[in-house]
Formats: structure tokens, C-alpha cells, sequence
């Protein structure tokens, strides 16, 4: 990463609200599910920006929420200087040519009913690519580069197993060859094997065509791997923004350095202890006060359980939302509270 | 001796094209003893979740079982009705899907659908089952429970699906359990506590596991013997330790090597050249050879199983001088 780079896609203060019904006729909102709750980020061209976080903190949420699939509850997404909220339908649907996204179910989000190869194909077909010949070398070039054979393109998709619907969803993401894809863990189906023939091929894609990714991944080795800049979230929010190598050597959130302490040691013999997060998981609807995560957190002070603390850049390039690192959360340390 | 809960004997299952059978699973043979977990890995693709929606009678339309069987304690599932499928399925044997989509019904709540598996198997009021399911979900680490219980798939994140599914599954202490990529949404600190719980229930109950995964990391943590399938085949059986240090079959060598090391920086990873064969298109011999850096003119035969003096056994003529022949296949 230089400093030269441009801002591709900027997210501000996004928010995604879900109401959760009730009452008799199931018709009354009670309350709101908080799945994405104030996240802002840039991401820089040709970059790839990780989102990591446990189970349900939003991150499809997110990443669906950017493309527009989702309208958001509030704040502004940024794609090259044009706020995407103030496009009209038809704007949106020439700027999706230019993002595309890999969804996390390969099976919920293929159409059953469409042979694979016109799957694959149907984005050149959206977006005018009219010529025949051309749509066919394409299909043919991407269905190489992810490993499915010609043959297997006249199937349909049941006819798959998991990990080849998932190279089914990126060859299609592919295709039209877009300046960002949003990557909603593209490789968690896929073995370890084909898993690296995947991030190899994105990669080279990348530097081929200047792509820039949004990897959402749970997998932390293969973050690590794979991205420059990383986001941590916790329900809802970005609770940490480092450039990689920042974040593995040195997380500063108690819970950046939980999810870390977890990676797996791929030996039997070195099974490592893991920090197992005491307390229950809270609930998006009716998140905790002050600092989301105080009630699970090691380093708890009184000031975490009133006050919500914002992101702030502490270092270089390492942004990071929680007390230890504020002028409230240093003198609570400082008036003597244990930490 | 261990008692052995499941036995597969030389398992065929395939599609009919044409009137011709293909094979997609060509005549695997493998068994597991009680309170054992086994681990399948192999290449995506190579037939590891139709072998496992075979041991549960639940292949998908156009595929099924050409040949061999399957024995549960002292059951042979040839003679299986539709009835005792039912009265079997998530008690003597049960099954967390790849796919939570595709197995968790649209148009029932997440509640109706773990207490529909209660009270097919349990005596116990509606009242009662809905306890069990709001327990379970708690179990598996949902948050917010009593709202999720009466909320639909579509509502839930990825990995809460697959979670629901893994409460199922669980709910009526299976004593064998089938776990398909059981953790592949999850992150790490959820598919730890996951794992916690299978191996709480285990250890309980004495449960039985077949846990298929990609996830090395999984397989080092929770196995204790290990099959490694290549295209419909076994190359490879080894306990776990014995995998890791000393992977045999060259493509499990090759899957080893492929693992992402954190602690190392690495513009690319190595991966195993080429992809799977598709079934019908298999190639003569070993099938393996296509891709294999080792493979010489013997490889134009079909390799049997081969023991090696560790006690692992590997479908690759590499081995043949080492030790005897055991299973001619
Ligand atoms: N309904 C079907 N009709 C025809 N072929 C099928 C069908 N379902 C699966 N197959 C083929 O059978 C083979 C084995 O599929 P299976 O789902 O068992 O793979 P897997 O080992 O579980 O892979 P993954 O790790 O990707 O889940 C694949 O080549 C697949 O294309
Ligand atoms: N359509 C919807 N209606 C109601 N609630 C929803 C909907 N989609 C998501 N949610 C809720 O929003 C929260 C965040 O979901 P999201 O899918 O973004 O999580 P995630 O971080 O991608 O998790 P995972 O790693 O499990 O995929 C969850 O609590 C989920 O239940
Ligand atoms: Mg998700
Ligand atoms: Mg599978």
C-alpha cells in the first residue's frame, strides 16, 4: 500500500436495520435487529480489504449492503467519488458491471433451473455483450481459469458438489471483468488444495486487471494470506482497521486478540490453547451499553460500560475503537481501576 | 475387540446415463468403531458427500447405489423400508448437511423444524420439544435464541444456519453422527465451541463420528483416524499423527503441502496442479497419475491398497515392495 493510491469505494457510517416481527398478525415491529451498525471504511484501488468477525456480526450484511441488494437503514456508499444512493436504477445497473459479488451459499444462489454455463454467462448478457463468439471465449477462458471442464458446463447446478458451485459463483463473478468484487468467503468450501488454486488465480487476476477484492472471510490464515488491510467486526461494527501485519503481530482489541489467539495449528501434536470468549453472545437487537463488547471483555473498566468509544487511528495505518486507547479509558487506568 | 457401529462394504454410487452406469463413489470400503471419529478429506468433488448421503439413504434424485452395503450395529440398510429410515434417521444415525439451505425447510421456523425432529423420536409433549429446541440452540452458541426459534433460514446469517442444522442433528443424541463440513462457515472461535460440544456429546454418550472436512486444522483437533479419497476412491487410511508427519499417497502429500502456514509469508500457495478427473472420464490405472510428479509406466494399472509398516494403508504401486497386498479392489 502507498500513499498514492486512490479511494475506490468509500462506506460511511453505514447502517443496516432489520426489524424483527411480532405481536398477533405478526405485522408489528417489536424491535430491530442492528445487523450493520455504523461501519465506515475506504478501500483503495487494486487493494484487498478483509472483513473478518464471528458468526452473524454482519459481515454479508455488509458486503450485500454496498452492492445495493440490500437498501441501507442509513449512511453513504462512495464508488469512485459517486454516492451510490443518489443513483437511479439504471445507473446502478451500469455500475454492477463494475462490482460483483461472490455469494457465501453457493447452493441458495445459483438458479436451479439454468445450466451452468448460462449461469456463468448471464452477466455479459446483462450488460450487452452482444456478440456470441466473444461471450463464448469468455466462458470458456473463466470456466478454465476456476477448473471446470466444458463438459461439466452443460449441467445443472445440483449436479455439483460444494466446491464446485462455489468456483461456479466466482467464474461468474469473473466474467465481466469488474474493478471491485466483494468475496463473501469464496473459499470456504473449496479444500485446501483447490482453495489455493483459487486465491492463486485471484491474485493473478488481480494484478492482470488491477481488481480490487473485498475478501469476507472467518478464515484467518487465508486473510492473512491474502489481504493488505484488514477490518475486524463485532456485532455490527469495525472494531479494528490495521494493515495485516499490524493486526496478527500486534492486535490491540481484546477481541481482535481473542479471535487471533484462536487460529488453528494444522498439527495434531501442537494443539494450542485457545481463548474460549467467556459470556454469552449478545443479541443484535438489543446490543450492550457503552462498548458492545465489555461484558465478554478481559480488560473491562467501569468507562467501557457507559461510553461507546469511536475508531480512532492510534498508529500508522492501525485505527482501533476501545478504551485502552482514549484519553476516558487512560484515566480510568490512571485513577487506579484494574484492568 | 472395539465394537464396530458402521461397516461399509465396497459402497458403488452413481448416475445412469444413457442406460450407462457411472460411478461416482467406485466401491469404497471402510468401517468405524464406537466412540471413534473418523475423518474423510479429499479433493472437492472426489465423492465424500454422496458416500455420506448414502449412509443416511438420502441421495439426491438420478443418483444412487449400484452395489455393496452398508451394516449399522446389526442392521443391513439393504433391507431398510422407507419406516425405518424414518424411525433411524437423527437417532441411530445422523447428519449435519453440507448445505444448511438445502436441508433446512423455507417455510417452517427454525423452532418447528428441531421439534419436528423431537417428537418423531421421543415421547415427549410439544411443550417439552420446544425447550429441548430453545436448549439446543443455546448449545450451539445462537444468540438471541428465543427470537431465532421463531424466525425463518432466510432470516439467519450463514453460519447460524449452520448451526440450526448442527442443533438438529444433535437433538436426539444420534449414536452415530454424520458431519459434512460441519464448520465451514464458522469462525474460528464458534467452530471451537462447536467442536467442545461434539466432543462433550461423544464423550457422554460414547457417539461415533464420520466428520468430513477440508480443514486440516479440524482434522489435527478432532480425529483419530483419517480416509483420504481420490475420485470416488480411497488412497489413503493412516492415523491422524501418522497423516500429518508422514502423508504417503502423493496427493496426500500434495494436500498437506497446500496448507497456508501462518507464520509464513508466501505470495503464492502451492497447490496440486490440474483438477479431478469428472466421473465417466476416468482415466485407466491409477487415477491419481494424471497429476502425480511420481507417476511411471506401473501407473497405467490399477494400484490395490497397500499396508505399510506404520499400519496405514495407500492405493499407490510407490508402496508395493514395502509391505503385502491386503485388498485387491
Ligand atoms: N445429482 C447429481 N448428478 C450427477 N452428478 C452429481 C450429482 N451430485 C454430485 N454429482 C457429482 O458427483 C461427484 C461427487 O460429488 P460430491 O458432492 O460427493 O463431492 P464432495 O467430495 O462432497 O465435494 P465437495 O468437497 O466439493 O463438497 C462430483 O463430481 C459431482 O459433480
Ligand atoms: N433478511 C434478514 N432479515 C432479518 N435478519 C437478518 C437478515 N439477514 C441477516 N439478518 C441478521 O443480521 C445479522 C448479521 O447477519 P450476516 O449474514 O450479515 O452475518 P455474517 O457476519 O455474514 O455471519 P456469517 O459469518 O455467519 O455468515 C444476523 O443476526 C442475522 O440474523
Ligand atoms: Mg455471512
Ligand atoms: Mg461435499
Amino acid at each position: 500500500m502507498t500513499e498514492e493510491q486512490n479511494v475506490l469505494l468509500k462506506v460511511e457510517n453505514l447502517k443496516k436495520h432489520f426489524p424483527v416481527k411480532g405481536g398477533i398478525f405478526g405485522n408489528k415491529t417489536l424491535q430491530h435487529v442492528k445487523a450493520v451498525d455504523g461501519v465506515s471504511f475506504e478501500v483503495m484501488e487494486g487493494e484487498t480489504f478483509g472483513i473478518v468477525g464471528e458468526s452473524g456480526c454482519g459481515k454479508s450484511t455488509t458486503g450485500r449492503t454496498i452492492l445495493r441488494l440490500l437498501e441501507p437503514t442509513e449512511g453513504n456508499i462512495y464508488f469512485q467519488g459517486r454516492n451510490l444512493a443518489e443513483l437511479n436504477n439504471s445507473e446502478m445497473r451500469t455500475l454492477r458491471k463494475d462490482i460483483q459479488i461472490v455469494f457465501q451459499d453457493p447452493f441458495a444462489s445459483l438458479n436451479p433451473r439454468m445450466r451452468v454455463r448460462d449461469i456463468i454467462e448471464e452477466p455479459l448478457i446483462n450488460f450487452g455483450v452482444a456478440d456470441r463468439k466473444e461471450r463464448e471465449r469468455r466462458l470458456l477462458e473463466v470456466a478454465d481459469q476456476v477448473g471446470l471442464t466444458p463438459a461439466q458446463l452443460t449441467r445443472f447446478p445440483h449436479e455439483f458438489s460444494g466446491g464446485q458451485r462455489q468456483r461456479i459463483g466466482i467464474a461468474r463473478a469473473l466474467i465481466s471483468k469488474p474493478k471491485l468484487i466483494i468475496a463473501d468467503e469464496p473459499v470456504s468450501a473449496l479444500d485446501v488444495s483447490i482453495q489455493s488454486q483459487v486465491l492463486n488465480l485471484m491474485r493473478d487476476l488481480q494484478k492482470e486487471l488491477g481488481l480490487t477484492y473485498i475478501f469476507i472471510s472467518h478464515d484467518l490464515s487465508v486473510v492473512k494470506h491474502f489481504c493488505d488491510r484488514i477490518g475486524v467486526m463485532y456485532l455490527g461494527k469495525m472494531v479494528e482497521i490495521a494493515e495485516k501485519n499490524r493486526l496478527y503481530d500486534k492486535p490491540m482489541h481484546p477481541y481482535a486478540e481473542a479471535l487471533l489467539s484462536a487460529l488453528p495449528s494444522p498439527h495434531p501434536l501442537k494443539k494450542k490453547k485457545r481463548i474460549i470468549l467467556k459470556g454469552d453472545v449478545p443479541s443484535p437487537s438489543n446490543p450492550p451499553s457503552g462498548c458492545t463488547f465489555h461484558p465478554r471483555c478481559a480488560s473491562c473498566m467501569d468507562v467501557c460500560t457507559t461510553d461507546q468509544p469511536t475508531l480512532q487511528a492510534v498508529e500508522d495505518q492501525h485505527a482501533v475503537s476501545c478504551h485502552l486507547y482514549t484519553e476516558a479509558g487512560k484515566k480510568s487506568v490512571a485513577a487506579g481501576e484494574p484492568v | 475387540m472395539v465394537q464396530r457401529v458402521l461397516e461399509v462394504d465396497k459402497l458403488k454410487v452413481g448416475i445412469k446415463d444413457d442406460g450407462e452406469k457411472i460411478a461416482i463413489v467406485n466401491g469404497i470400503s471402510f468401517y468405524l468403531h464406537k466412540g471413534e471419529t473418523l475423518g474423510i478429506v479429499g479433493e472437492s468433488g472426489c465423492g465424500k458427500s454422496m458416500t455420506s448421503l448414502s449412509l443416511m439413504g438420502l441421495l439426491p434424485p438420478g443418483v444412487e447405489r449400484h452395489d455393496g452395503d452398508v451394516r449399522l450395529g446389526d442392521l443391513h440398510f439393504k433391507d431398510f423400508s422407507k419406516k425405518d429410515w424414518r424411525k433411524i434417521r437423527g437417532k441411530k444415525i445422523s447428519m449435519i448437511f453440507q448445505e444448511p439451505m438445502s436441508s433446512l425447510n423455507p417455510v417452517y421456523t427454525i423452532g418447528e423444524q428441531i421439534m419436528e425432529m423431537v417428537l418423531s423420536h421421543e415421547k415427549v409433549s410439544k411443550k417439552a420439544a420446544r425447550a429441548r429446541a430453545l436448549e439446543m440452540l443455546k448449545l450451539v452458541g445462537i444468540p438471541r435464541p428465543e427470537h431465532v426459534l421463531d424466525e425463518y433460514p432466510y432470516q439467519l446469517s450463514g453460519g447460524m444456519r449452520q448451526r440450526v442444522m448442527i442443533a438438529i442433528a444433535l437433538s436426539c443424541n444420534p449414536e452415530v453422527l454424520i458431519a459434512d463440513e460441519p464448520t465451514t462457515a464458522l469462525d474460528v472461535t464458534i467452530q471451537a465451541q462447536i467442536l467442545e460440544l461434539m466432543k462433550d456429546i461423544q464423550n457422554q454418550l460414547d457417539m461415533s463420528i464420520v466428520l468430513i472436512t477440508h480443514d486440516l486444522g479440524v482434522v489435527a483437533e478432532m480425529c483419530d483416524r483419517v480416509i483420504v479419497m481420490y475420485a470416488g476412491e480411497i488412497v489413503e487410511e493412516s492415523l491422524v499423527v501418522e497423516l500429518f508427519d508422514n502423508p504417503k499417497h502423493p496427493y496426500t502429500r500434495g494436500l498437506i503441502a497446500s496448507l497456508p502456514d501462518v507464520d509464513e509469508q508466501k505470495e503464492y500457495l502451492s497447490s496440486i496442479p490440474g483438477v479431478v478427473p469428472a466421473p465417466g472420464n476416468m482415466p485407466a490405472g491409477c487415477r491419481f497419475a494424471p497429476r502425480c510428479t511420481l507417476a511411471h509406466e506401473r501407473c497405467n494399472e490399477t494400484p490395490p491398497l497397500f499396508e505399510t509398516e506404520s499400519g496405514s494403508q495407500v492405493k499407490c504401486w510407490l508402496f508395493e515392495e514395502k509391505k503385502s497386498e491386503v485388498v485387491a479392489t
